[in-house]
This record gives structure tokens, sequence and C-alpha cells, in this order.
């Protein structure tokens, strides 16, 4: 690090490059990225297909290795942990919200909420989870299986199990993807609401302008390289930068 | 259909692993029964050559023609000939030699002075032969017997009782016998006709030991002068013969002892085999049905695009049929060679442990190849008749929806119908246990408690586990909370996995319980009716041993320490015609040692023409006491008897009593089943028994036992059986084990998303291995709960229907320590299939699980 960050970063990486294949298949998904995710802000990642996004956010995440530079949680360096430290720190330090297939079918709404303190061994702080379930209004549903809610339903619940463990940071991956705009907007609506109310991190991946409108900051990734940050972004600013993009360059 | 062959050899080979399962249990299944089959067959051939060789030089045999056939008995005791008979026939023309043949049972004593054999096969001893084409054995090494107490043995009795010519030995007629070993024989060119042993001794001493008096042999052999066929030689023979004599070809004695072989033992020893590959191939008939199942619900949506793409039913469920014929044909011809192999390696096997397997190759059979092919591919493609049928049904919609729910586990009709299953085959068994007895309609019970319970599985499925598995919650938190709701997703084929298991543990349960009440019963039996103090028997099985002295009995008699000694013999008689048993002994002391129940009229006056008999066969025969009974005994003579005395209990002391004075006539053999002892007043029962034991000692060692050791011991030859039993059932509990690991494996592969993102929000690799293996153990137990209740059900009427079948009294017991032994090995079997499927799911890669269809 050669500056000093004046605001604390929930999670960073420096210069990530992530390679898949080899020879005349290899495809650099990340070319030499380097970008940091302060502390209680809401960031999106956008970028158009194939841009190195999604791989951005899974390296960030510990949910992939880098082939080079290095990834950081807080103040852990992910490259030094092996499968199960990583494993714990995801536990303890991460939240998780995907596009699909969020929730454990066998578990009701309650006990998915709980799931990564379950896990842990531990009781968790029952009345942050007893304001979380309020948060996303879900406290009639605590009983019901995954499979007897709506889409939006399911994504709230993914949202109240992301922030369950006070996590420092949330990933969020497409996390609107299979919804209609207005079940859409209620999770991101929720998403950005919690991360403030509560002070946590929340990373998101998205190719949607209307939901990385919802974010304080939005870094937009090209041909796996780090092109431009906007803060405060609009859906309409971010349409026009993303448009850009599709300018042969 | 070409589209279709091509469709499921392109599935077949994207989904290998799918049906290693089914491959496995299928191809295990039929090696069983082909390796049985071949095994027989092979034993068959080879006993045929080895009687071929070893009587080829005999070309007829002499023999009495009357023979007296006891219940429960194979082999008729068959009245001796004259010796002198064979002097006549050999003055007959064209017989070359004419031999007495004198049989008789004879143990040898090993250098360990434990006595050879006496476990199943029978232990003899005869007149060695002279003339060595009449002899079955040969003499392999040293010379045949000239003077008294030289003795030629089979080589295999030398071997296992370690010893060699020049030896001195002891051989128990049962009177001890001192032999010196001059000469060593084989049979039919092996070391022995399997594990029969054989001691040949002179013409004198076998007259003297061995029968009840000079000059009586079981047959002669004849041998033909050259030129002399054997039916010409019979035809020759046959006009010489006395009345009640016959004689038979050389052929036709050779083969009476090989079907005599075939139905007393290969044919015992191939059925007991043949059963436990039935039921092994039961259980994977669950499995494999279960698997195919569940890949046909795993391909919904593929196929439901089939359909929607214009794919008829027929052709969806032709490539369905036409992947387990592929996986049939296949699993069971490397069956037929897994088959093959066991049966050469059994062949090489069984010298080794000392069971002279007839040499010669392998005979296999058309038969003993088709069968198990075409049970193999018939249990195969029946078990995916169903689930191919089911996948041709797919909705082409069905390929927009979410899987399907399956909720088959509540359904109402099929509650319904397990219900009315179960009722009637309460029903059946109890009017077949209790109301007539009858064991046909306790079996069909049995079958159909059997039917109920796999019926009523997914409906019993959710309670079962939810009761098993509640446990798992507080002990293993989520990790157990979860593997129990994935095991409770599908009842239906969590209980068809589960059934599987059932099927072996309910079989193995059944046997447990039956054992442990057969032994019951003895002890029962001994404690009731034995009043005597020690009991000297030869521990021996089957046809084995030689019995006891009659001179045990007097010379325990005379210790100062004892007060009464009684040696029980036996005898066979027809009694008005029918062959029975009789117990040859002193009535008087056998009522001071023996609990007869009430006893009607006198044992005191039996004299030599007097009988008691139970009051049972009494009332069978229609006598009662002052009645005359007409007894034919095996040297032809017929005499009257009166009953003198009825009595209650028979389970030790037989359902016919007569002095030995009225024996000695017509006597055998002399030898003693049991001695029973009771000591005075005031002689301790180690003083005692250390007394008998020092006069036993000199009558051939055999055992002294207390009551209870002597009731322990009657149970021995059950936990022999038991043991054999349970190792043949391993293989229908490890083909239910295969199973659960399979589904496991089907079920990880269906559920790979939901363990990427349990993995992802932080489930550890060893969380996720615990899970899997949790949820094998759940379902091993919900198997293991159910085998263990049907078992110890059916267990219980198997009992019952034996005892209304039989007049004795059958007691029920049910082991707790055995069956807990066998829930144990359930439960731990089932962790085992757990651990590669566990494996396989902890190494899934977090990021393609969650990206994974």
């Amino acid at each position: 690090m050669t500056t000093a960050t004046t605001v604390r970063t929930a999670a960073r990486v420096v210069d990530a490059v992530k390679v898949y294949g080899r020879g005349d298949t290899e495809v650099r998904a990340l070319d030499g990225v380097s970008v940091d995710f302060p502390a209680g802000r809401f960031t999106a990642i956008m970028g158009p297909s194939g841009s190195g996004k999604s791989t951005l956010m899974h390296c960030a995440a510990g949910l992939d290795t880098l082939t080079s530079g290095t990834a950081h949680i807080g103040d852990t360096d992910l490259g030094t942990l092996d499968d199960r430290r990583l494993t714990l720190l995801r536990r303890d330090h991460v939240g998780f919200v995907f596009q699909a297939f969020n929730l454990v079918p066998t578990l009701t709404v309650a006990e998915n909420i709980t799931l990564p303190l379950d896990l842990a061994g531990g009781r968790g702080d029952p009345e942050w989870i007893d304001a979380l379930i309020d948060v996303v209004g879900l406290r009639d549903r605590l009983h019901h299986r995954p499979a007897e809610l709506s889409g939006g339903q399911q994504q709230r619940v993914a949202v109240a199990r992301a922030f369950a463990g006070r996590p420092d940071v949330v990933f969020a991956d497409e996390p609107t993807g299979n919804l209609d705009s207005r079940a859409g907007g209620e999770v991101l609506g929720l998403l950005g609401r919690t991360a403030r109310e509560t002070a946590r991190t929340v990373v998101m991946v998205t190719h949607d302008p209307v939901a990385a409108a919802h974010a304080d900051e939005v870094v937009f990734l090209a041909d796996g390289r780090l092109v431009d940050r906007m803060e405060a972004p609009t859906a309409d600013r971010v349409l026009d930068r993303m448009k850009a993009f599709e300018v042969p360059s | 259909m070409n589209a279709a062959v091509r469709l499921s050899v392109t599935s077949l080979r994207a989904h290998k692993r799918r049906f290693a399962g089914t491959f496995l249990a299928v191809f295990l299944g039929v090696a069983f029964l082909a390796g049985t089959l071949v095994m027989g067959d092979t034993l068959r051939a080879g006993f045929d050559t080895m009687f071929g060789d070893a009587t080829s030089g005999t070309d007829a045999v002499v023999r009495s023609t009357d023979t007296i056939t006891t219940p429960g008995e194979s082999q008729g005791v068959r009245q001796p000939v004259p010796t002198s008979l064979a002097g006549t026939l050999a003055r007959v023309p064209g017989v070359a030699a004419a031999e007495p043949d004198i049989e008789g049972a004879g143990q040898l004593v090993g250098r360990n002075g434990k006595a050879i054999g006496g476990q199943g096969p029978p232990t003899l001893a005869g007149n060695w032969i002279t003339d060595p084409k009449l002899n079955p054995y040969r003499l392999a090494q040293g010379h045949a017997p000239r003077r008294t107490g030289e003795v030629v043995v089979n080589r295999g009795a030398a071997k296992k009782g370690d010893l060699k010519i020049g030896d001195t030995t002891t051989l128990r007629t049962p009177d001890p016998v001192k032999v010196t070993i001059v000469g060593l024989a084989t049979f039919g060119g092996e070391d022995g006709m399997a594990q029969v042993t054989f001691t040949g001794m002179t013409r004198t001493d076998a007259e003297k030991y061995l029968t009840a008096r000079p000059g009586q042999a079981a047959s002669i052999k004849v041998r033909a002068g050259p030129g002399i066929g054997q039916k010409q030689l019979v035809d020759r023979l046959t006009p010489v013969l006395p009345k009640g004599v016959e004689a038979i070809t050389g052929q036709e004695s050779a083969q009476e002892n090989t079907d005599m072989i075939s139905s007393r033992f290969l044919t015992i020893f191939t059925t007991f085999l043949l059963v436990f590959s039935g039921v092994a191939l039961l259980v994977a008939t669950f499995s494999i049905h279960n698997t195919f199942a569940i890949v046909v619900a795993q391909r919904t949506r593929e196929n439901a695009l089939l359909r929607a793409l214009g794919a008829s039913r027929r052709q969806v469920t032709a490539t369905s049929l036409a992947e387990a014929t592929a996986v049939a044909v296949a699993a069971s011809a490397a069956g037929l060679a897994g088959g093959i192999g066991i049966a050469a390696g059994l062949q090489a096997l069984f010298p080794a442990i000392g069971f002279p397997f007839p040499d010669g190759d392998l005979v296999i059979s058309a038969l003993s190849m088709a069968l198990p092919l075409a049970v193999g591919i018939v249990v195969c493609l029946g078990s995916a008749l169903l689930p191919a049928v089911r996948a041709g049904r797919t909705a082409p919609l069905a390929a927009l929806r979410e899987t399907a729910v399956d909720t088959s586990g509540a359904s109402r009709t099929r509650a319904v119908t397990g219900l009315g299953l179960a009722a009637l085959a309460v029903a059946a068994t109890l009017s077949g246990v209790l109301v007539s007895p009858s064991v046909w309609t306790a079996g069909l019970g049995a079958v159909l408690a059997l039917v109920a319970f796999v019926v009523l599985g997914p409906v019993a499925a959710t309670t079962a586990l939810n009761v098993l598995g509640a446990p798992l919650g507080g002990l293993r938190g989520v990790t157990g909370a979860l593997a129990r709701r994935n095991a409770l997703r599908s009842p239906r084929r969590t209980a068809a996995t589960a059934s599987a298991l059932m099927i072996g543990v309910a079989v193995v349960s059944l046997f447990t319980v039956f054992g442990a009440s057969l032994k019951a019963t003895m002890d029962q039996t001994v404690s009731r009716s034995f009043a005597g103090d020690v009991a000297v028997s030869t521990p021996s099985f089957g046809a084995g041993g030689s019995g006891l002295s009659p001179r045990l009995a007097g010379a325990i008699q005379r210790l100062p320490q004892v007060d009464t000694a009684v040696g029980l013999g036996r005898g066979v008689a027809k009694v008005d015609g029918a062959g029975r048993a009789l117990t040859v002994t002193d009535p008087v002391a056998l009522q001071r040692t023996f609990d007869l129940g009430t006893v009607q009229g006198s044992l005191r006056d039996l004299g030599t023409d007097g009988i008691a008999i139970t009051r049972n066969e009494a009332a069978e025969q229609h006598l009662t006491t002052g009645d005359d009974a007409r007894l034919t005994f095996t040297d032809g003579k017929k005499e009257t008897f009166t009953v003198r005395a009825l009595y209650g209990r028979s389970e030790l002391a037989g359902d016919y009593v007569i002095t030995r004075a009225a024996w000695a006539p017509h006597r055998t053999q002399d030898s003693d089943t049991l001695v029973a002892v009771t000591f005075k007043k005031g002689v301790s029962a180690d003083a005692g028994k250390a007394a008998v034991g020092k006069v036993a000692a000199r009558y051939g060692n055999p055992s002294v036992q207390t009551r209870h050791e002597y009731a322990q011991s009657s149970a021995g030859g059950i936990d022999m059986m038991l043991t054999l039993v349970y190792a043949l059932l391993a293989l229908a509990v490890l083909i239910a084990l295969l199973g659960i690991a399979n589904t496991l494996t089907l079920a990880i592969h269906e559920r790979t998303r939901e363990l990427g993102l349990l993995r992802a929000v932080g489930q550890t690799r060893a969380q996720l291995r615990a899970m899997v293996r949790w949820e094998s153990v759940l379902v091993a137990a919900f198997g293991t709960a159910g085998g263990l209740g049907l078992g110890a059900f059916l267990g219980w009427v198997l009992v019952r229907a034996s005892d209304g079948a039989s007049d004795s009294s059958f007691a029920f017991a049910i082991p707790p320590a055995q069956l807990l032994v066998v829930a144990l090995v359930g439960l731990t079997a089932g962790a085992l299939a757990g651990l590669r499927p566990a494996r396989r799911a902890a190494r899934l890669d977090v990021l393609h699980a969650i990206a994974a269809e």
C-alpha cells in the first residue's frame, strides 16, 4: 500500500488477475484490477457481459482464488487462508445474496435466516435478528418453507440471512436478475436501507442501470479492467456510461 | 427406435456412475447364484467320479432287502447278512471274489487326545477288504492290517489327527480299542470321501468290535470273473440267495451312494445357498428399482423436452428400458464370469481347509448359466419397468416446471392399502398360528406382512424419521437437522432405500430370534426332563461320532459318589409295521434321572416282553396299557411286546422304552448315546463331576457336563448354523448398503446447487460430510428398525407355527443382546455407506456448484 486511506476499507483487491484456460483458450477475466470497497458504503459493480464483474466479486468474497494479486476482507489476506479458514471467514465476516436458488428448501424462513449462525454453532444476537425480520417484513412468514414464498419474498429472506451474522461485507450477485421490477425495487431498497441503517458494506454485481442507481457508488469494468467510478449514480447517468461500452473502441 | 437406442447409449455413457450401484447389485446377486449352481454341479460330478472310481471293481452287492426307517431319518437300518454267505457266493460260477463288508461306527482319537471328525459327516470303521479291486479304498502307503489291532486309516483322517504310520491310538467303537496304524488309504484318488473318516481293521477285529455277534456283515461285495457282465452276475447270484436277501449291480450300488450324498448333503447345501441368493436378489430388486426411479425423476426435464420435441411416450419409455437392458445384460454377463470365479476359488479353497473337493474341471452346464442370466435380466428389467413407464408419461409441460413434488409419502390410498394388507397379514398369521395351526397359512401371513411393511414404508417414513432423528437435532445442531430433513425430502425414495436394508435385517433377525428360541427350547427341555446331576455324552453333530461304550454306565455306577448312572442306547424296530426309534435302557434307573411326567402302569417289570410308550404316541397308535404291540427287529425277528406303562414326557427319553435284556438278542453295534448320572446326597457337584470324569477318561474321554452345560452344548449346532447364515446374509446386507450409497450419491447430484449455497454461507467441509453421513445413518436406522420389528414378528410366527406342527412345545425367546448387535451393525453399516457420497459431496467446488443447472 502506497497511500494511506482515510476511510476504512471492508474489502479490496490489489492487482487482481484471473486467468481461465491455457494457450489458445486463455481468457483473462481480470487483468490487473485494484479496487477498494469502503466500509459502510453500497457499491455496485457494472459492466457488459464478460467484463469480469462476477469474477471480481467471487474473488473478493473468497469464493474463488486469484491467479495473481491479492484480495482482502478487512485486514485478512484471503490468499493465505486454506479452505477451512476461508469457509469460517465467509461464515463470520461475509454475507451472500445470489441471483437464484438462494435458500435451503428443507429449512423454514427463520431457519434460513439464522443458517450461518447455526452452522457456526453460535446463537447470534437475538435482538439484531428480530430487528432484521422487521426490516425485511417477513414476521408472518417465519415458519413457511421457501417453496411457499414468492420470488421477491425469497430474495428478502436471503437479504436478511446475509445480514444476520453482522458481516463486515455483503456480496450480492445480480440479486434482482430473476425478479420483476417491483419486487426487484423492493429488494434493492431493502439492501440499501439495511446497509445504511446498520452501517454495513454492500458490494453488488448487476447489469441493470436501475439497480445500480440504488448504490452509493458504481465501479465500471470492461475487459477485465477497472475503467471508471461514479459517485451518487442515477439510472440515466449509468445508462449513458454503459452505452459508451457498446461503441467499439 | 433407433433414436431411442442412440439416446440411451449417450445417456449411459454420460451417467456411468449412476449405474455403477445397479451394476454391482445385479453382478453380486447373479455371481452368487451362478457360483452356487456351478459348485453344486461340480461337486455332484466329482462325487460321481469318485464313487465310480472307488467302486469300479465291485460288480455286485448282496444285501438284505428290508430296511427299517424311523421318522426323520433318510437312511434306514438294513438287516445284516451272514458272512458265511460269502463262501457260498464265491463258489458260484463266474464269481472271481466275494467278501463280506462289515460296517460300523468308529471314531479315531488324534495325537492331541481329541476325537477326529464327528461334526456332521460319518465316522466309519469296517473290515479292510483284502481283494484290492473290491475295496473302495486304495492303500497309498504302508500295508494292510494283518494282525489284530492293526488298522489302515484314510489319509484325510490321519492328517487331521496328526497320525503317522506306526502310531498307536484309540478307536472308539465306542468301546475304546487300542489300534496301530499300519497303512494310509485313499478313496477315489482323494484323501477321503469328503470328510468321512474310515478305519479298516482285520475281519476278525471288525466282527468283534463292530457287530453284536460274529458272523454278520452289512453286505457282501462280489467281483465277476472275466467276460461276465454285472447284470449277468446278478442273475447268476440271485438263485443261490436265501429269502430276504437281494443282489444289485455295482453300478446301482454306486448310484445309490451318490444319490444318498446328493440328497443328504449336496441338495441341502445348494438349496440353502439358493435361498440366500434369492434373498440377495430380492434386496437387489429394491436397490435397482430405486436407482432407476431416481434417475427418471432427475431426468424429468430432459424427458419432457424430448416429448415437447415430438418423441412419443413409447420412445421415451423405450429409451429408459434400453438403458436398463444394457445394464442388465452387462451386469448379468459379468456376474456369470464372477460366479465361475467363485466356484473355481472355492474349489481351490476347500482342500486348504481340510475339505477334499473332488478333482476335475468345473462343470458348467447350460442351466447354471442360463438361469442366473435370466434371473439377473428379469430382476433388472422388472425393477426398471415402472420407472420407465413413468418416464414415458412425463408431460411435455414438465420441462417448464420445477421438479415435481413427491407426495407419495402421504398418499391416502397407500396408507389404506398398506393398513389393509397389514390387517390381512395379522389375521392370516394369527389363524395360521393360533386358531388352526398351519405352516402354510402362517407363511402366507409372513409374506403379506413383508408386503405390508414395504407398502407402508413411505407412510411410516415421516414419523419414523422424525422420531429416530429427534436426538440428532440436539446432538448435531443444524447439521443434524439438515440431515434429518434431507432424509425426509422424498419419503418414498427413503422408504425404498431403507426397504432393501429392512429385508436383509429382517432375515438376520428372524434367524437370530429363531435360533435363540431353539436354544431356549432345548434349555427348557433339559431343565424340565433331565433330573440328573451330570450328563456324559460325546460331542457330536449329525451322523458322526460313535456314541458311548455300553460299559461306561456300569463303571460310573460303581463309583462311591454315584447314586444312579443310567445309559440310554438307541435301537430301531418296526412297531406294528412303522419304523420307530427305541430307547434301550434300565427303565427303573431312567425314572430316577429323568422326569417322565405322570406314569400310568409301572416301569418296574417291563422284563423281556414289556414296552413303555409315551402317552401321545400311544394315542396315535391306539394303544394303552395291557395292549400288545408287534415289533420287528433289524435281524428280521418278530416279537410281541405288552404295553406295561405310559409316560408323559418324551423329549430326552424318546417315545418307546424297552429293557436291555429285551434288546440284547437283536442288538447291532452296542453304544449308548447318553449316560445320565445322579450323585448321592452330600456329594458336591464338583467332586462328583471330577470322579465321573476320571472314569470317562478310560472310555475314550467323552464330555462330562452339568445339566446347564449339557443344555448349552445341545444348542452348539445352532450357533454353528447361525454363523453360516450370518455369513451368507452379509451379501444381502452389502447389496442393501450399496443401494443406500447409490441413492445418496444420486441425491447429492440432485442437490448440487443447494450444497454449493450451504458451503458459500459457511458450512465447512466437515459439516457437509457429517450432514451426508447422518442422512445415511438415519436411512439405515429406519431400515434396521423396520427389519428388527419384522424379523422378530416373523421369528415369532415361525416358532409358533413349528410349535403347532410338532408335539414338543417350543419356547419363544427374543435375545436382546444379539438384536442390539444387529441394530448396531445396521447403523455402523449405514455410516460406512455414507462415507463415499459424503466425501464426494465435500469435494464439490463451491462456485461450480452454485452455477450448476
